[in-house]
């Protein structure tokens, strides 16, 4: 099965997803793809979790927190600005504050805290994906496709959102408890009974959107998620093992695309001694390939001549992926 | 005595009663379950914004979320989780 047929025969799997390691080529194969599914007819928005990012770069349009903007017919980039997402966030929450006390200002100690919040290390994941939730949940495109962050920052997340979910439902059963208490307590009293809690609400309301972003990643029928490769031995190890994780996360594992391949058409000219070592190095490495994910390996990607920026580069590389 | 002042006493006495029964029997009971009540908050406060004391459980970017809801509470469950326990605890 080539990578062209995964998209022919399961036109169900809406959300495609590339990981990999740094600098593998994930970024360039989402706007391959995004560019080949929209060059036939798809509404396809590609955009970005990751604080790095480079679609900017690709379509060589300043993108970057501006919400989708249109590329060509039917295809949209988007960058989400986790900075700015996080600011916007906080605001929302002091405003609250001040909305529901009549204050005027936020004390000190809960503005400090609001702060240190988001100096934490996994804010920005959160907020990440949180903002992929909103994105997708709009459901205007026939396709999705994510250019995912590094593959450790993925698996952080997944594994978050498995301890989250128990956490919030120990949570929620705690809170539920309290309202028996109150409730118990109005009763002896002969007094109403209080106003709806709030609180499980907004627990219940974070449990949703844990869920559903985690949801994403790892719904069978609707997400197709592929690792890139580069024909290295350590890319190679370094992928096995990812693998091996996102498998135990239950992430749908699509197949494997194998980025950079020197062309062997090279060998028929007359290239210096260093090129060949390179190429011969390279078969090498994709025996490796080979015998680590078979027949998952859906297609071999040349290396190109040069960057792939702009339009009629990435059309280039997406002929060769979807060939 | 009017027929609507004799209706008001009745209704004063009947209320006294209903108190001090409630007093006697009832009274206790709430105040226990109320102070549950309260332990249970702070034990809430401290697993969802543990993170200002420097215990870290819930993800921030969540946490803040619920951060308007316990705002009064904060004080105080701050200085029950870091007072030094003592044997007036245990008595009342």
């Amino acid at each position: 099965m080539g990578f062209k047929d995964v998209f022919l025969q399961h036109p169900e799997r809406r959300y495609i997803m590339f990981g990999g390691g740094g600098g593998v080529g994930k970024t360039t194969f989402s706007a391959a793809a995004a560019y080949w599914l929209a060059s036939h007819g798809k509404k396809v928005l590609v955009f970005s979790v990751d604080p790095q990012a480079s679609l900017t770069d690709i379509f060589k349009r300043d993108i970057f927190g501006k919400g989708p903007v249109q590329i060509m017919q039917n295809l949209w980039a988007q960058e989400i600005d986790a900075d700015k997402h996080i600011k916007a966030y906080q605001q929302e929450i002091r405003q609250k504050i001040l909305d529901m006390y009549g204050l005027p200002a936020v004390p000190e100690e809960i503005e400090n805290y609001i702060q240190a919040a988001s100096a934490e290390p996994a804010m920005e994941e959160s907020a990440m994906f949180d903002a992929v939730v909103d994105v997708v949940m709009k459901g205007d495109y026939d396709y999705y496709i994510y250019d995912l962050v590094p593959l450790g920052h993925a698996l952080y997340y997944l594994s978050m959102a498995k301890v989250y979910d128990e956490w919030i439902n120990k949570v929620t059963k705690l809170r539920e408890e309290m309202r028996e208490y109150e409730e118990m307590v109005s009763r002896i009293r002969r007094e109403k009974v209080t106003e709806q809690d709030q609180i499980l609400q907004e627990l219940l309301y974070i449990k949703n959107r844990i869920n559903t972003s985690a949801g994403i990643l790892t719904d069978k029928e609707k997400t197709a998620f592929f690792f890139v490769v580069i024909p290295e031995a350590g890319v190679i190890n370094d992928t096995q093992k990812a693998a091996k994780m996102f498998a135990q996360f239950n992430v749908p594992l699509a197949g494997y695309v194998v980025n950079r391949v020197i062309p062997h058409k090279l060998l028929e000219q007359n290239i210096p001694e260093y090129l060949r070592h390179r190429i011969a190095m390279q078969d090498q490495n994709l025996v490796g390939v080979r015998t680590a994910f078979g027949d998952q390996v859906l297609a071999l990607v040349p290396e190109m001549e040069r960057d792939v920026t702009g339009l009629p580069m990435i059309e280039k590389l997406a002929a060769g992926m979807f060939a | 005595m009017t027929e609507e002042e004799k209706e008001s006493t009745a209704k004063r006495l009947w209320h006294n009663i209903t108190d001090t029964i409630y007093g006697m029997a009832a009274h206790d009971m709430s105040r226990a379950a109320l102070r549950t009540r309260a332990s249970m908050e702070h034990l809430f406060i401290l697993i969802t914004m543990g993170d200002l004391l420097g215990i870290p459980i819930l993800p921030p970017y969540y946490s803040l979320r619920l951060l308007p809801y316990v705002v009064p509470q904060i004080a105080t469950w701050k200085r029950r989780m870091l007072r030094e326990k003592d044997v007036a605890d245990a008595m009342f």
